[in-house]
């Protein structure tokens, strides 16, 4: 009773600082009756002997993103997903930057969690999503309706925490973490805190660390945890000709109840890319993984193991907007059952076309 | 009760020895607009730019820590055109500040009333590069539109700020003066250089081309954004070697070496010349900058 009080309260105050604005909210971005329309389109063709699929050429997905504002306090901007196995609205969310130091989200989003999990997969820096993501909080991160709250503190350096609450989901395809309990005890929840700091004008250095928890249908707590490492160098004579990022990222899932605890899949991996000119792009990239399943190992019966992967890569961008993209990946794909190792090799090419408006990614 | 007195009398002394503190705190997209914003706004403004001035103003890095440079500010000056929409709407939204975003009273379009040009007409398409559908957005190298950036400013600090509007717009008025007094010098100096032409790496010295009469022969990339090829760069060559142009202008955050090679093949010269107040150490404020430029152009293009 108390706990309902002091949370009407603070939903009161927030609301009230909304209304108490006043601002009047414009785009930089679209016209009264037309958002800003984005579309951005990804094909792919692989050569990947060990995966029951055709070689060939194929229609990777298509997003389309549209965001405008809708009224002095709130914008909302959203990401439709069209996929060869149909259509997710992936992101539909309304946020309001009219509370000082706060930035609210809410509706359905793609949770703050991570670095890699807040990327869209057209901007994924390599083709395919380091393992441990589809055997932690899902290959796209953690996507699900709920609200969010960042705050930039007011430490003498970037630190922003932001604080999640979400609907119960999973485990399913998107989903590998079990946070499915419909009782209405359940209410998943995530934290995370990201500190950027300029150790000079060119070249930043970001840590963070993310968690996110609730109640599976098992009756058991589910966990996800990480941390990330990133340093990014951007020439500021030369922010479109060189620079260069350096990152690295831990992911886990754990069980706990009933007496139990486990990690039930962790890993993580480091990845370097170097931009050479203004056009191109390379990449490398190593990934480790335990207690995780890929593609190969799903079509093999269902195996779980030790995973790891090298990833190279080289990117060439016509122009911001289109990008043609060619991996060479091998993988050792130890199963924990014992059965033999598998040797996984692919080469991958991948196309990425925009057209429209489409928000600058973030940093 | 006296010595409350006393003690009251003390702070109050102090308080009026104390330097007088800046009212507003003005953080801009373009050092051009922050030098104007510094003049106009004079011991009541602090004003400071996101993007400096040897940084390319389409590509400033998104850092979080822009947000949080801004989180405080008063007003944010845009340059306006879609100069900045490569990383604004990321940078404003993420300070969490409310003052400043779009349509806030502390939110400024410093394009607003500049001379336009090169506004589209007809379809519009990326086919032509990254091409700006709302006009070219480089006006700030005219020196009569900032004189339109300086009024607009008085107003919005005016607004902001009404104690001080008289003084925002006295030196509003006096930053005017003085740079219709520096215009006047600066074509006189260009005078005997017009109708020559010139090539540049992208379109954006076409403002002070337009007010100086100068003639854009091309750009060294081949279209905005898409960098040049041998084949455009000897055909450019060409085309300046037929027109007798002897100048290549390039940004301090562009392909030198590639306007080099174009000023090799054509015969001519590429200078380094900055389009934002601080793209060179001389160009400390608006005033300088055209100083620095109109200076090296003539000694250019004088040449022989």
């Amino acid at each position: 009773m108390v706990m309902r009080r002091k949370l009407c309260l603070l939903a009161s105050i927030l609301l009230f600082n909304i209304g108490q604005a006043g601002a009047e909210t414009q785009s930089m971005i679209s016209n009264l009756a037309n958002p800003a329309i984005g579309f951005v389109a990804l094909f792919r063709s692989d050569v990947a002997p060990k995966l029951d699929r055709p070689y060939g050429f194929s229609f990777e997905g298509a997003e389309i993103s549209l965001i405008s504002v809708v009224d002095p306090y709130w914008t909302l901007s959203s990401n439709l997903v069209f996929a060869p196995d149909g259509v997710d609205p992936e992101e539909v969310y309304a946020t309001t930057s009219q509370i000082p130091g706060i930035q609210l989200k809410l509706g359905k989003l793609r949770a703050t969690f991570g670095k890699h999990g807040q990327l869209h997969t057209h901007a994924f820096p390599f083709v395919e999503a380091p393992v441990i993501m589809a055997n932690t909080i899902g290959e796209e991160g953690f996507k699900d309706a709920g609200v969010e709250a960042g705050w930039l503190t007011p430490l003498p350096w970037y630190c922003e925490l932001t604080a999640g609450a979400y609907q119960a989901v999973g485990p399913d395809a998107d989903h590998p973490l079990n946070l499915g309990d419909t009782s209405h005890g359940n209410i998943p929840y995530s934290g995370h805190l990201k500190n950027l700091l300029d150790l000079t004008d060119e070249t930043t250095v970001e840590l963070g660390g993310s968690g996110l928890s609730g109640m599976g249908e098992d009756g058991l707590h589910h966990t996800a945890w990480g941390a990330d490492l990133t340093f990014r160098n951007i020439p500021l004579r030369q922010s479109n000709q060189r620079g260069w990022i350096l990152q690295c990222e831990y992911l886990a899932r754990g069980t706990s109840g009933g007496g139990l605890k486990t990690t039930d899949a962790d890993g993580g991996y480091a990845s370097f890319q170097y931009r050479w000119s203004q056009t191109w792009w390379t990449g490398i990239r190593g990934e480790y993984a335990r207690n995780s399943t890929t593609d190969i190992l799903e079509q093999d019966g269902g195996l779980v193991g030790q995973v790891r992967k090298i990833s190279a890569d080289v990117e060439w961008l016509p122009s911001e907007f289109s990008l043609i993209r060619a991996e060479y990946s091998i993988a050792g794909l130890n199963p924990d059952d014992g059965a033999k190792r598998i040797l996984d090799q692919r080469v991958l090419l991948q196309m990425s076309f925009t057209i429209g408006f489409h928000p600058p990614h973030a940093y | 009760m006296r010595s409350m007195i006393k003690f009251s009398a003390v702070l109050l002394l102090l308080a009026c020895a104390l330097p007088a503190r800046a009212d507003l705190k003005v953080a801009t997209a373009l050092e051009d607009l922050a030098s104007v914003a510094q003049v106009v706004g004079g011991k009541h403004v602090t004003a400071f730019s996101l993007c400096k001035g040897y940084e390319d103003p389409h590509f400033v890095p998104a850092k979080p820590s822009l947000m949080r440079a801004i989180r405080n500010a008063d007003v944010f000056v845009s340059a306006g055109l879609e100069l900045d929409s490569g990383w604004l709407p990321m940078v404003l939204p993420g300070s969490r500040n409310p003052k400043i975003q779009p349509g806030a009273p502390g939110f400024v379009d410093a394009s607003e009333g500049v001379q336009v040009l090169e506004k589209p007409t007809g379809t519009v398409s990326r086919a032509e590069g990254d091409v700006h559908p709302l006009g070219n957005p480089h006006y700030y190298l005219d020196p009569k539109n900032l004189k339109v950036v300086a009024d607009h400013l008085a107003e919005v600090f005016g607004r902001l700020d009404p104690a001080n509007s008289g003084e925002y717009a006295a030196n509003a008025k006096s930053f005017n003066e003085k740079m219709d007094k520096s215009l006047a010098a600066w074509e006189k100096e260009m005078e005997p250089y017009k109708g020559a032409s010139v090539v540049t790496f992208h379109k954006n010295f076409d403002y002070f081309l337009s007010r100086f009469g100068l003639k854009l022969l091309g750009t060294v990339e081949l279209k905005p954004g898409i960098p040049p090829t041998p084949r455009h760069l000897a055909e450019t060559a060409e085309a300046m070697k037929k027109a007798g142009t002897r100048v290549v202008l390039y940004q301090p955050y562009q392909d030198a070496d590639a306007c080099e090679i174009l000023a090799k093949k054509a015969g001519a010269v590429a200078i380094e010349e900055p389009s934002e107040v601080g793209g060179v150490p001389q160009a400390g404020d608006v005033f300088k900058k055209f100083d620095f430029i109109v200076a090296s152009l003539v000694k250019a293009l004088a040449a022989k």
